[in-house]
């Protein structure tokens, strides 16, 4: 994993943001990516010994998720609290996506 | 492709008409309703007319609608703004009185076709910059594309088309191989541009790869049905099998039973960035038999079945017995 240089960014665990860029990228202020951080919905990357950068780094891959999660925020006036108890679903969901995906390629189309 | 719309910046309009809209029928509450009957209001709107959680026609309109009741009315003093424009029959154009203006002055920078939002939202950038000059960042756009599995392995080129109010927007983007279906890639700064030094704004690709007729797909794994006749799957064969780079002979050892899934390493999607090597190619073993045999056919078949030892419904033996 690695800070992106280049235009373009996998929004996966390939490519790490930090707090600063996350914040700016997904509506949510530093105090608030801090909270949800606080409330376990959001998992900072473990750091670096000795710590190459004093920032607190993320998956690329929260971004998408906490986009989707800021939208919803506004759309129905969300707290801070829920929209951490809705990334949790929308994590869950994600991984349940994944699983079906991953089954219906593995088994026989004739199944 | 998902087109994006942004209004053009134009000349100061104050003095053109806006549509009324009576904010507080939009959201079914009193005129003197308190800030959490206002909000419970909404709440229940946007849960009934959200586009992801309604399919009706107007669900759009009207949650655009409560939102826009909704965000003029909890703040105190955008609030405070809209009652001053005293009541009006809904829909009829009016231009707000000189002394409302000077009472609720409004940032010069305004849109020509301004609405009553825009009038209300464009009051609350004058109250929090009174300059309107403090940096403003682009927009992000968003965009779906659908390519093929053979485009997600090798790359590809897309020509994206935003519809950018009076400029219509083109952008070429270098999709990289090794993409996979639901990824999605954001491409820094080239979105909305920035004002007043302002950054710009991304472009957040969402990829969907087509059904392939051929190959399902796990991640960068591809998976395949093989189907092998009784023979084949009993002594082993050599057949042809397809890759997304052309086919290639695999080896099917004796003795495959069906669900087997024989691998062929590498030959899955591309290897992307960050990924030393590409996913792996799986052929789902399903064995199928002969519906009309030759009587030679039938004869080997039966001189088989009264020599063979083999029990497939048996219970497997203990080991050590």
């Amino acid at each position: 994993m690695s800070l992106h240089t280049s235009p373009w960014m996998w929004l996966d665990e390939r490519d790490a943001v930090t707090l600063s860029e996350l914040s700016q990228v997904s509506g949510f202020g530093p105090a608030e990516v801090d909270e949800l951080v606080e409330y376990g919905a959001l998992l900072p990357m473990q750091p670096q010994e000795p710590p190459e950068r004093p920032e607190q780094l993320f998956s690329a891959h929260c971004i998408t998720r906490l986009r989707t999660a800021s939208k919803l925020r506004i759309d129905f006036d969300l707290d801070l609290f829920t929209v951490a108890m809705l990334l949790d679903y929308l994590n869950q969901i994600e991984t349940l996506q994944r699983q079906v995906r991953a089954l219906q390629a593995h088994r026989p189309s004739s199944e | 492709m998902q087109r994006v719309h942004r209004r053009r910046a134009g000349p100061n309009c104050i003095g053109q008409q806006v549509k009324y809209k009576d904010y507080y029928a939009v959201l079914g509450v009193p005129h003197d309703a308190t800030l959490e009957q206002i909000r419970k209001a909404y709440r229940k709107l946007a849960r009934q007319h959200h586009p992801d959680m309604s399919k009706a026609p107007d669900a759009e309109a009207r949650f655009k609608d409560a939102a826009q009741a909704y965000a003029a009315l909890k703040d105190p003093e955008k609030r405070a703004a809209y009652d001053d424009l005293g009541r009006r029959p809904p829909g009829e154009e009016f231009a707000p009185p000189p002394q409302w203006r000077s009472a609720h002055p409004v940032d010069g920078a305004a849109f020509e076709d301004m609405d009553l939002a825009d009038l209300l939202a464009a009051l609350h950038r004058q109250q929090a910059s009174p300059r309107a000059t403090m940096p403003r960042s682009g927009r992000d756009f968003e965009a779906n594309a659908q390519i093929n599995l053979g485009e997600a392995h090798r790359g590809t080129v897309l020509s994206l088309r935003f519809d950018d109010g009076a400029d219509a927007l083109t952008l070429e983007v270098t999709v990289p191989p090794g993409v996979t279906d639901g990824q999605k890639l954001r491409l820094r700064g080239k979105g909305g541009k920035g004002s007043h030094g302002g950054i710009d704004g991304d472009i957040y690709l969402h990829i969907h790869v087509a059904a392939d007729p051929v190959f399902r797909v796990d991640g960068h794994d591809l998976y395949f049905d093989l189907t092998l006749a009784p023979w084949e799957a009993v002594l082993g064969a050599e057949i042809e099998v397809p890759t997304l780079d052309g086919p290639v002979l695999l080896g099917v050892p004796a003795g495959t039973r069906s669900g087997r899934k024989l691998r062929l390493r590498g030959r899955g999607l591309g290897k992307g960035k960050g990924h030393t090597t590409g996913g792996d190619l799986y052929a789902v073993v399903r064995i199928d038999v002969p519906t009309t045999l030759s009587a030679r056919e039938q004869a080997i078949f039966q001189e088989l079945a009264s020599i063979s030892t083999f029990r497939p419904r048996e219970p497997a033996k203990p080991k050590g017995e």
